[in-house]
């Protein structure tokens, strides 16, 4: 190793090494949604049919065998890529939202109005998210719409902390002062300059966001907090491991693992997505990483 | 310490109204006859509607709750009928027990890998130790706990199968905190995976920057070994960082021990709050959400104080 080779910025991560990692994770993300949109045509079997025997093994006419009450596996996990999509991109869209309007906004308007509106948003940020998210979801009751508003009401803060440093540099660049010089509203800045030059900052949170949401949708469903009627990765697990017998045979391997794996691969692609995104406006990865 | 009082006060109160505002009203429907929820045995719905105190006006309530957490008066579970509080203090140890060496596997963990890694930036071994750092990050601590669990204790029979600790034997101390031990290894591990790659990355993002430092040549041409360069130089500008993030990821552990205790049936808070929210126990719900919320604040606030005083800068 030489010690003399000047370091962080000669870091070898260019733009161009991070090209691999977004395309990786736009195919697994692409290949999700095709599962999702195609789920009722793909699928076997209706996931919550009974269609077999009890913990039938993989067979022919059950790819991945049955469960303890003989639904379909493979079924399941096929509907589960549509309630993770189902729960990620609306949590992450309405996180996305209330972040830009209040961050923004707040950047936008400046003065003491801004300042206090973000250390409200600061409060917010030190709450335990997790703790609450939980607390949150076994008030509310299992349904979707509760999941995915309360995994929206976990992420917009950091997302408004974000876009909020981003618009106020903007603010002071040339074309903003010059378009609000000539007498454009706050509404219009934002539309017409503010947005479209925020849009990577908006998309990288997007991503991320929506990669804590499949986790966390699946958490929520594992501990018995997602919608019962509703089949997704999460609750395919939580139901494996309450059946007592999963540790003595070898159910395990196409009961536990491919919902685990399904999880595990779509966070990895959104992560994918988010740090094949980051280096083309954020150059401080390059010494992070 | 004010930022910290004001967000528990939140906290407290959130945990107050929350219960009271939501639509829907999952207490009230435990109370009223005729709802699926209703909870038959009167002793503990008793004991319920007297801790929530439904009826009366909501700033008596209020007055009443923070009373009864003054007294470490946490209401009845409405499941076993034993006080929510002796519940929690009988759990708690093994949680802290549980986070604690997690972490601790961590960060000795991640401190060696992060100090080799940045050393050898960019060489294959570098590359191999983050891919796997990010990837065990991204895969959920109860997927992880699950194969753990399939792996170690059910096919290869290294570890117990769940339980802090062997039942029904009476061992000497020596043998139960071997007993103990044996029982803790598989789910700290599986914890330390879920929280290392944040140790790691801050290690070796701070032994990336200090290579081209002069000092570090002049160690160089004074002809220390490696070692002493690697650790005792390079890697040590790494600790500060390491020590505030150490009681951050402390509280990340205990809101991750909620799921990795469900998997190990080990008999911490988070199996607890499991317990809770299968059973809709929720006086025991929110007695764990009071204790992990303390729990997550409280190590913040040590690593304020612990990087105030290891740090001279960031004294005011």
């Amino acid at each position: 190793v030489s010690l003399t080779q000047p370091t962080a910025t000669s870091v070898s991560s260019t733009p161009g090494r991070r090209a691999p990692l977004l395309v990786a994770g736009l195919f697994i993300i692409g290949a999700l949604v095709v599962v999702a949109a195609l789920g009722p045509v793909l699928a076997p079997y209706d996931p919550r049919a009974l269609v077999g025997d009890a913990v039938e093994p993989p067979s022919a006419r059950h790819l991945l065998g049955t469960n303890d009450i003989g639904q379909d596996i493979l079924s399941g996990l096929v509907a589960g890529a549509r309630s993770s999509l189902a729960v990620a991109v609306p949590a992450a869209s309405l996180a996305l939202g209330v972040g830009t309007v209040v961050g923004v906004g707040a950047a936008l308007r400046g003065g003491r109005a801004g300042k206090a509106t973000m250390r409200a948003v600061d409060g917010f940020l030190a709450l335990p998210g997790f703790p609450l998210v939980v607390l949150l979801a076994a008030l509310a009751g299992p349904s979707r719409a509760a999941v995915v508003v309360v995994v929206a009401l976990a992420g917009w803060p950091p997302m408004a902390r974000v876009l909020y440093g981003q618009a106020l540099r903007l603010r002071e660049r040339g074309f903003v002062r010059a378009s609000r010089g000539f007498g454009a509203r706050p509404g219009y800045v934002m539309r017409r300059h503010l947005l479209p030059a925020l849009g990577p900052v908006a998309a990288a949170g997007f991503v991320q966001w929506a990669a804590t949401a499949v986790v966390l949708e699946s958490g929520l469903a594992f501990l018995g907090l997602a919608d019962p009627t509703w089949v997704s990765w999460g609750s395919i697990l939580h139901r494996a491991l309450e059946y007592q017998g999963l540790y003595f045979s070898s159910l395990w391997v196409w009961w536990v693992l491919p919902a685990g794996l399904a999880i595990t691969v779509t966070a990895l692609g959104f992560t994918f997505i988010g740090v094949g995104l980051e280096p083309s406006f954020n150059p401080q990865w390059r010494r992070s990483l | 310490v004010t930022p910290y009082l004001l967000t528990l006060y939140v906290m407290v109160s959130l945990n107050f109204l929350l219960p009271r505002l939501m639509p829907g009203g999952p207490v009230e429907a435990q109370l009223t006859i005729g709802s699926p929820s209703y909870v038959y045995d009167s002793a503990a719905r008793e004991a319920l509607s007297a801790y929530y105190g439904l009826d009366r006006p909501l700033g008596a309530q209020y007055l009443t709750y923070l009373g009864g957490l003054a007294r470490a008066d946490l209401g009845l579970s409405t499941t076993t009928r034993t006080p929510v509080a002796t519940l929690i203090a009988d759990r708690l140890p093994w949680t802290l027990l549980l986070a604690g060496t997690g972490v601790g596997i961590a960060t000795v963990v991640g401190f060696l890998a992060g100090a080799h890694a940045g050393w050898r930036r960019e060489h294959w071994s570098d590359r191999t130790l983050v891919a796997a750092f990010v990837g065990l990050q991204n895969v959920p601590s109860f997927v992880l706990a699950a194969l753990a669990l399939l792996v170690f204790s059910v096919h290869l029979g290294w570890a117990p199968l769940g339980g802090a600790r062997t039942p029904f034997v009476d061992l000497g101390p020596l043998a139960l905190a071997a007993d103990v031990a044996l029982h803790l290894v598989l789910p700290a591990c599986v914890l330390a995976a879920a929280v290392a790659a944040f140790q790691f990355l801050l290690v070796r993002a701070a032994v990336v920057t200090e290579l081209g430092a002069e000092y570090m040549v002049l160690g160089k041409v004074k002809g220390l070994s490696r070692r002493q360069l690697k650790y005792r130089y390079a890697a040590r500008n790494a600790l500060l960082p390491l020590v505030g993030n150490t009681a951050v990821q402390l509280g990340a552990a205990v809101t991750a021990t909620v799921f990795v205790e469900r998997v190990f049936a080990y008999p911490g808070v988070g199996r607890l709050l499991f317990d809770a929210i299968a059973g809709r126990d929720y006086p025991v719900l929110q007695g764990c959400f009071l204790v992990i919320t303390v729990l997550v604040l409280a190590t913040n606030l040590a690593a304020d104080i612990a990087y105030r005083f290891l740090d001279p800068r960031a004294r005011p």
